[in-house]
């Protein structure tokens, strides 16, 4: 049971056969676990469009096994906890695969509360239980005061909230002479602070009474943000309007003669440098002056194509790529290469074959990193595409 | 480097932050702009007419607008003052602040309001920075800010157990300070207790660089008022001085990094901050500042780059870190903002450290107010592959003779 939201964590497992859509499945075939820390492990499987929930002990043949607590599982699941903000905090961890994961949210339709029949008196304890977290000090500046809500009938009870320095108490007990004091029976106050009564319409029909100052009661629901039942999502005020745009535009660019050569080097699998004249270090690629010495740098080099790993970045996490709109497939190894004829800082960015990355060693002071070579393009046009990646050159 | 010439002294004299968030949608840009500079103007006790310019900033192309500054007059009031936009990629808002202190020094102008914002939101964060590698090549190879050489090279030099723990130790701190600010688009409540967990569990993004160690997208606007001495010297606030400030570029160093020794790479941090403190007699300044408001977009780039600040040789930055001497009550507070993990709004980013700083300078920072005297602040830039900015703030107007 999760404390905070009133629903059990086997009401979201129980209900996943009726919310499956296996139109959100198609090609799956994988078994995604489930670890609910106090509460259990569950196993879910996917294949040819069907699934099945169990429980299980052992999660060990799972693409992914989520490990987190009852509350922040059920909080995610009715939308009442971000799950970003979760699964950066360390509360929501994934063990395993996490864009396999992200798979499972297209597999259902949204979790929607079984309806669990709150009493009166459920309702009562949890209005005033979240009372101080819905107070709004900006509201309530310069206040010093006291409210009493004497809650009767079944289910109800005494209350005084006392409201000073842009703070909330709330205390079970009855005070002499608070600023207000509301008289209301149990039943009647859900019915307010779920909306469906209007306060005023109470009061005239004499169902509920105002003792004090009564333009302070008519302030409540400024001072206090609106009662949420638990599994219901919060209204917006508003309906935001967004408008969504997206804007394509060709780029035409001039090399210039120096990176024209670069380029027309790579169509010839050649990789050019160029070497500054007054301090000799080298360009790569190829620069029209040296931005250190503020000289032109004439002529070319050619350097490589062999040379080490000095850096191997791997990349678990692909921004979309905003040329193509595409993703890279991670993990991908961004690797600098201190090509052959070079020194020091003078290395090449590329990429290296995908499935070596795990494989290389990189460079640390005199100790170098592994050897790799360039693999070419079959076609090739003048672009740095041309070198499809780099391999280890065994 | 000879000092800069200034005719006149020049002094912060309001401060307006908007709340920094991932999606403001309850207001379009000149809204939430305008949110900021009303809280500035009533910080400084004065209204728009007051202002003679104005100088507004954000990252280039990454909302998509053309002339955003056109646009947003209806929110920065500029209509009929001279207005200038400036973009300048991460350093944006730290430029802003070197700008509005030039045109006020200069004698041109006696009030200068500057005004950073974004609303990442609304476009494409990684489709903007990719945009700044080379076309011609480099653009086909980048995608996004990422990079784990920062984590590598630490690692390398200090261990891996040394390197990971201060770097998960830096971003828990800031995090704890981002709990003291109400602003904070990111508080999670982390503790020390969690730092093997986040260290084992937090998600990879680059080699060591994960998840919860890397700054947001943030929407917010920041908005700095800058005035003549004569001018802030009758203005709501006490004036906060600024003493100096430096820029230092370089060229693009996408494939520039320093593994190799005797090779070593001069970083823009180490260089502004040499040109900087020599010039203003300044020799230690780990002792002489009283607060750092850095532009540290990961764990680990800000646990890294306070050794280039403080022209630390060895390890004395990680031993602050490991000591706790960076929290708001420490030796060294850093960012008691919470830094640029806990908000991003990234043409607003490098202004909000000049505007926190300046706000602990006088002692306003509400909830995160370093429990002492603060008289010597620092406020740094970051952008592109390497250029800094740094700006210095003061109490007293007693340093000009130095």
């Amino acid at each position: 049971m999760s404390d905070q939201f009133g629903i059990k964590v086997e009401e979201i497992f129980n209900t996943m056969e009726e919310r499956f859509r296996p139109e959100g499945a198609e090609g799956v075939d994988a078994s995604y676990g489930y670890d609910i820390q106090g509460v259990g492990k569950w196993k879910l499987t996917v294949k040819d469009g069907q699934m099945k929930i169990e429980e299980a002990d052992d999660l060990g043949d799972c693409v992914a096994v989520t490990i987190t607590d009852a509350d922040t599982f059920v909080g995610v699941n009715i939308g009442q906890v971000d799950a970003m903000k979760a699964f950066n905090s360390g509360k929501f961890k994934v063990d395993g695969d996490l864009g396999a994961l992200g798979q499972t949210a297209k597999m259902f339709t949204k979790f929607v509360s079984g309806k669990k029949e709150m009493t009166v008196g459920d309702f009562i304890q949890d209005m005033f239980a979240t009372l101080e977290e819905r107070f709004q000090p900006k509201n309530a500046e310069g206040l010093d005061v006291t409210i009493t809500y004497d809650i009767q009938g079944d289910g109800g009870g005494c209350w005084t909230a006392t409201i000073k320095d842009g703070t909330c108490v709330l205390k079970e007990e009855r005070i002499e002479k608070p600023t207000v004091r509301l008289e209301v029976g149990a039943a009647d106050w859900v019915d307010v602070m779920l909306g469906k009564v209007d306060a005023m319409t109470l009061l005239s029909a004499g169902k509920a009474a105002i003792e004090g100052d009564s333009s302070l009661a008519l302030k409540l629901g400024e001072i206090f943000s609106k009662y949420i039942a638990p599994g219901e999502m919060a209204e917006p005020e508003q309906e935001l309007v967004r408008l969504k745009k997206v804007i394509s535009v060709n780029h035409r660019f001039a090399t210039g003669s120096v990176m024209g050569k670069f380029l027309q080097g790579l169509k010839n699998k050649k990789i050019i440098a160029n070497k500054c004249p007054e301090c000799g270090r080298l360009q790569l690629p190829p620069r029209e002056v040296c931005a250190v010495c503020r000289v032109r740098v004439p002529g070319v080099v050619e350097v490589g194509p062999k040379g080490h790993i000095t850096i191997n970045d791997i990349a678990y996490y692909a921004s979309p790529d905003p040329l193509t709109g595409e993703t890279r497939e991670t993990p991908y190894g961004s690797v600098n290469i201190l090509l052959d004829g070079c020194k020091g800082n003078e290395t090449f960015w590329h990429l290296l074959r995908r499935d070596q990355i795990f494989e290389v060693e990189e460079s640390w002071n005199e100790k170098k990193g592994t050897r790799v070579r360039p693999v070419w393009a079959e076609n090739r046009v003048g672009s740095i595409k041309d070198i499809l990646y780099f391999e280890i050159d065994k | 480097m000879a000092k800069k010439k200034k005719n006149r002294n020049v002094a912060i004299v309001g401060v307006g932050q908007t709340q920094y968030s991932s999606h403001r949608e309850d207001v379009n840009q000149p809204e939430m702009i305008h949110e900021a500079v009303s809280l500035a103007l009533a910080d400084a006790g004065i209204t728009i007419d007051d202002v003679d310019a104005i100088v507004h900033g954000n990252m280039e192309l990454f909302e998509m607008i053309h002339q955003p500054d056109l646009w947003h007059v209806l929110g920065t009031g500029g209509y009929g003052k001279d207005s200038f936009r400036i973009t300048t990629g991460g350093t944006t808002g730290a430029t802003l602040a070197c700008a509005a202190d030039n045109l006020v020094a200069s004698e041109m102008y006696d009030v200068v309001m500057a005004v950073g914002f974004e609303k990442l939101q609304e476009g494409h964060t990684t489709g903007g920075i990719t945009n700044m590698a080379d076309p011609l090549w480099s653009r086909q190879l980048q995608t996004g800010a990422l990079t784990g050489s920062t984590g590598y090279k630490m690692e390398k030099e200090f261990g891996e157990e040394r390197a990971n723990r201060a770097a998960m130790m830096y971003r828990i701190i800031m995090d704890k300070h981002a709990c003291l600010n109400p602003n904070s688009h990111r508080s999670f409540g982390l503790d020390f207790d969690q730092m093997d967990d986040l260290m084992e569990n937090s998600p990879r993004l680059v080699g060591d660089l994960r998840l919860i160690h890397m700054c947001s997208q943030s929407d917010g606007c920041c908005v700095v008022i800058f005035a003549s001495e004569k001018k802030a010297k009758k203005m709501a606030k006490p004036p906060v001085w600024v003493r100096d400030h430096i820029t230092v570029h370089r060229e693009e160093t996408f494939n520039i990094f320093g593994f190799d020794e005797n090779y070593p790479v001069p970083m823009t941090h180490r260089f502004a901050a040499e040109q900087l403190f020599a010039r203003n007699g300044i020799d230690s300044p780990v002792d002489y500042f009283d607060v750092f408001e850095m532009y540290d977009p990961s764990g680990w780039w800000g646990a890294d780059w306070m050794r280039e600040f403080f022209l630390f040789e060895n390890d004395e930055h990680l031993k602050l870190i490991e000591e706790k001497e960076i929290m708001i009550d420490g030796k060294m507070p850093i960012n008691p903002s919470g830094g640029v993990t806990a908000a991003n709004p990234i043409g607003a980013t490098a202004l909000v450290r000049v505007a926190e700083a300046a706000l602990q300078v006088r002692g306003d920072a509400g909830g995160h107010q370093i429990p002492r005297d603060v008289n010597h602040a620092l406020a740094s830039g970051f952008g592109g592959t390497m250029w800094t900015v740094l700006m210095m703030l003061e109490r007293e107007l007693n340093w000009q003779g130095v």
